[in-house]
């Protein structure tokens, strides 16, 4: 689902953009606890990760950010990522939502 | 005379004189704003990555550090190594630093002070705590951009550790051995810096509010935990009178650690258990050395603060089956969960209480949540394969909620039978006796369990209707006041009518004028902090049932607190009077009258 948009014909690795959109499944939304599953794992790649929804955007290793989110169950989000992993980046980020962050 | 006195909260008793050493100070709020040149902008943002990136590499460090059993510190750490590497707070502190040209520390205080402004409005306890520890961790980096950090591992001497607050991050970088003793601005009672000092056995104090602006780096100070003060700059009188009182301290120490590991038993031949509290299973060395019998109360609400996610089953049942092993076939008694509005769970958010103690707490809160009680339900009952393991169920206040609480435990076990995991069906189970209501059916309640533990500090409070760190009514609580000692002595004699233990696991257990008395109501088992243990111990070594008994009915007798107060200081000290110049008692600051 990744949408490889070369500017330049230089590095490959270099202006890769994944895009793809997520519901909010859980009962409680992305409250404290998701969002800091979510800060914790998007802190482990290299890749730029933003968040958006509800007309704004978030990058989506900071907790701080992504809490002024509030997103309630059954929004939609959309995760950006660019750089070198971002693929994995969303793929992780992607497992999490659908696992509701093992919540119900 | 000392140039100043202080006082704080006593965490660990004894007495020490050294230099102070400060590792971190509340910054001055007051940082200067100093433009840079365009030209060094860049220069300037380095210094701040290059901050960040260092405490960022000694946290993790000390994460590793972190032995196995303070698990729990980790969760701390964790947290805030994630909030230092948020780019929220080092990316706004960098746009600072490149859009207006000023100096890192300014620009960092700038961008903590946006983040406190925009989520200081939020009312919500998960958010408060991450605010918290923004603070902390960019009080760290400021202190590296001031170049005000001391390297811990290179303090010089023996000296008395003085911070604004000490994090587990900080004490695991300390070099133990150079320590006398702990001070900090911030913190009580319960706090991490009392745990470590009383492990070490050396004084600590905490909430010392003047802490920085009465000490400087260097001063020369004596740390007395008994009198709850700190001596700055103190005279040759000074000096001299407290190198004795440390001396004999020590000497005192020397003398009831020896008998410590002798059983509790009267010149008559009267035996009590003497158990010990505690709440990290690190504290199981302290509670071997100084000759406690077994755990009477292990407080188990520590793995479930400061971490995001609940404590899973396995990761209780292992560490339970460790305490409970460890300590075999000495007893340890689990106290289920005792939170609530004062104690939240991070992923159970707050509840708006006027009256946090008489709100959802303890049995009331686990029994809305039955899962996580289940969880730790079965971690309970699991653990008790691997040695002398009861359960008891905290803030009980009637027969259902007794009938409740075995029915979900027989519940838990019923799964673990399914499981095919192993555990002791005759687990005995108990409860807490901490609400006057329990105390009034006490003899309903010995019918449904096996033993009682009475809960002292909750009971007073409860009983005379007070908070005790409300100052404005802490006077009112009195340990030895007729009501409470009528309900202490109702709940053992009911339990003994019943022919089940009675147990008491509050502060008056350690109480040195208050333990003779419930020797008097044969009580069957104490259990206290594990410092407090030889001391105590010495004390009922020393006592006769006969005199404990005598002094039992004197005290029924009289009609006022005031004059129960002045009949046993005056009985208890007359016969132990080397024994109280070290024992901070409930009763020191009473008003004598009424």
């Amino acid at each position: 689902m990744c949408e490889l948009t070369a500017t330049t014909d230089s590095a490959a690795a270099a202006a890769e953009l994944c895009v793809r959109q997520v519901l909010v499944a859980n009962q409680l939304g992305l409250h404290a606890r998701p969002a800091s599953q979510i800060a914790r794992e998007a802190q482990a790649f290299a890749a730029k990760i933003i968040i958006e929804g509800q007309g704004q955007s978030v990058d989506a290793k900071s907790i701080l950010d992504i809490l002024t989110l509030s997103a309630a169950q059954g929004s939609t989000l959309e995760i950006r990522a660019s750089g070198a992993d971002a693929a994995q980046a969303v793929d992780r980020l992607t497992e999490l939502f659908a696992a509701k962050f093992g919540e119900k | 005379m000392a140039r100043v006195i202080i006082r704080g909260i006593s965490v660990s008793t004894g007495f020490a004189i050294g230099k102070a050493v400060f590792v971190n100070r509340r910054h001055r709020s007051e940082l200067p704003r100093q433009t840079i040149q365009p030209a060094l902008v860049a220069e300037e943002e380095a210094r701040l990555r290059e901050a960040f990136a260092t405490v960022e590499a000694e946290l993790a460090i000390a994460r590793d550090r972190i032995p196995a059993e303070l698990k729990e510190h980790k969760h701390i750490l964790d947290s805030h190594l994630m909030i230092l590497k948020d780019p929220k707070l080092a990316g706004a502190a960098v746009r600072c630093i490149r859009e207006l040209g000023v100096n890192a520390e300014w620009a960092l205080e700038k961008a903590v002070a946006e983040l406190e402004k925009a989520f200081g409005v939020l009312d919500d306890l998960y958010i408060r705590e991450r605010l918290q520890d923004v603070r902390v961790m960019s009080d760290r980096v400021m202190a590296r951009l001031l170049g005000t950090v001391r390297e811990l591992l290179a303090v010089e001497g023996r000296v008395i550790i003085m911070a604004h607050d000490l994090t587990p991050a900080d004490t695991v970088a300390l070099e133990v051995s150079k320590i006398m003793g702990f001070a900090t601005a911030q913190g009580g009672k319960t706090s991490h810096t009392g745990i470590m000092a009383r492990t070490l056995g050396i004084p600590a104090l905490v909430g010392v509010s003047e802490l920085e602006d009465a000490v400087n780096d260097g001063d020369l100070v004596i740390m007395d935990g008994v009198g709850a003060r700190i001596l700055v700059d103190p005279d040759e009188d000074e000096l001299a009178e407290f190198n004795e009182l440390a001396d004999q301290f020590e000497d005192y120490q020397r003398r009831i650690y020896r008998g410590c590991q002798l059983p509790a038993e009267t010149i008559d031949g009267y035996r009590v258990q003497v158990l010990a509290n505690i709440e990290l299973i690190e504290e199981v060395a302290a509670v071997l050395d100084n000759g406690g019998e077994g755990i009477g109360l292990y407080r188990t609400e520590y793995s479930y603060l400061n971490r995001i996610d609940l404590p899973q089953e396995d990761e209780l049942a292992d560490k339970y089956s460790d305490l409970a092993a460890i300590m075999s076939p000495r007893k340890v008694i689990f106290r289920t969960l005792d939170l609530g509005s004062d104690k939240t769970i991070a992923s159970f958010g707050t509840l708006e209480e006027a009256n946090p103690a008489m709100g959802l707490r303890a049995i009331r809160f686990c029994m809305q949540h039955p899962e996580l009680f289940k969880t730790q339900l079965k971690a309970i009952a699991r653990a008790s394969a691997y040695g002398n393991v009861s359960i008891m169920f905290p803030m009980i206040s009637g027969l259902r909620e007794v009938r409740r609480a075995k029915a979900k435990l027989r519940e838990a076990q019923e799964e673990l039978r399914a499981e095919g995991k192993r555990f002791n069906q005759d687990m005995p189970i108990g409860i807490m006796i901490e609400l006057p209501a329990a105390v009034m059916i006490a003899n309903l309640l010995a019918e449904e369990v096996d033993f009682f533990s009475i809960g002292t500090n909750d009971l007073i409070q409860y009983s005379v209707g007070i908070d005790r760190t409300n100052p404005h009514v802490s006077y009112l609580y009195q340990p030895l006041h007729p009501a409470i000692l009528r309900s202490i002595k109702h709940v053992v004699d009911e339990a003994h009518q019943a022919g089940i233990e009675a147990s008491l696991c509050g502060e008056v257990a350690s109480d040195p004028f208050c333990v003779p008395i419930l020797m008097g109501m044969q009580i069957d088992c104490i259990s206290l902090s594990p410092q407090a243990i030889p001391g105590i111990k010495r004390i009922i070594r020393q006592a006769r049932m006969s005199e404990c008994k005598a002094l039992l009915r004197e005290v029924l007798a009289c009609r006022t607190v005031g004059k129960i107060n002045r009949l046993v200081r005056d009985t208890i000290f007359n016969k132990y009077p080397e024994e109280l110049t070290f024992f901070a008692s409930l009763l020191d600051n009473d008003d004598l009258g009424g």
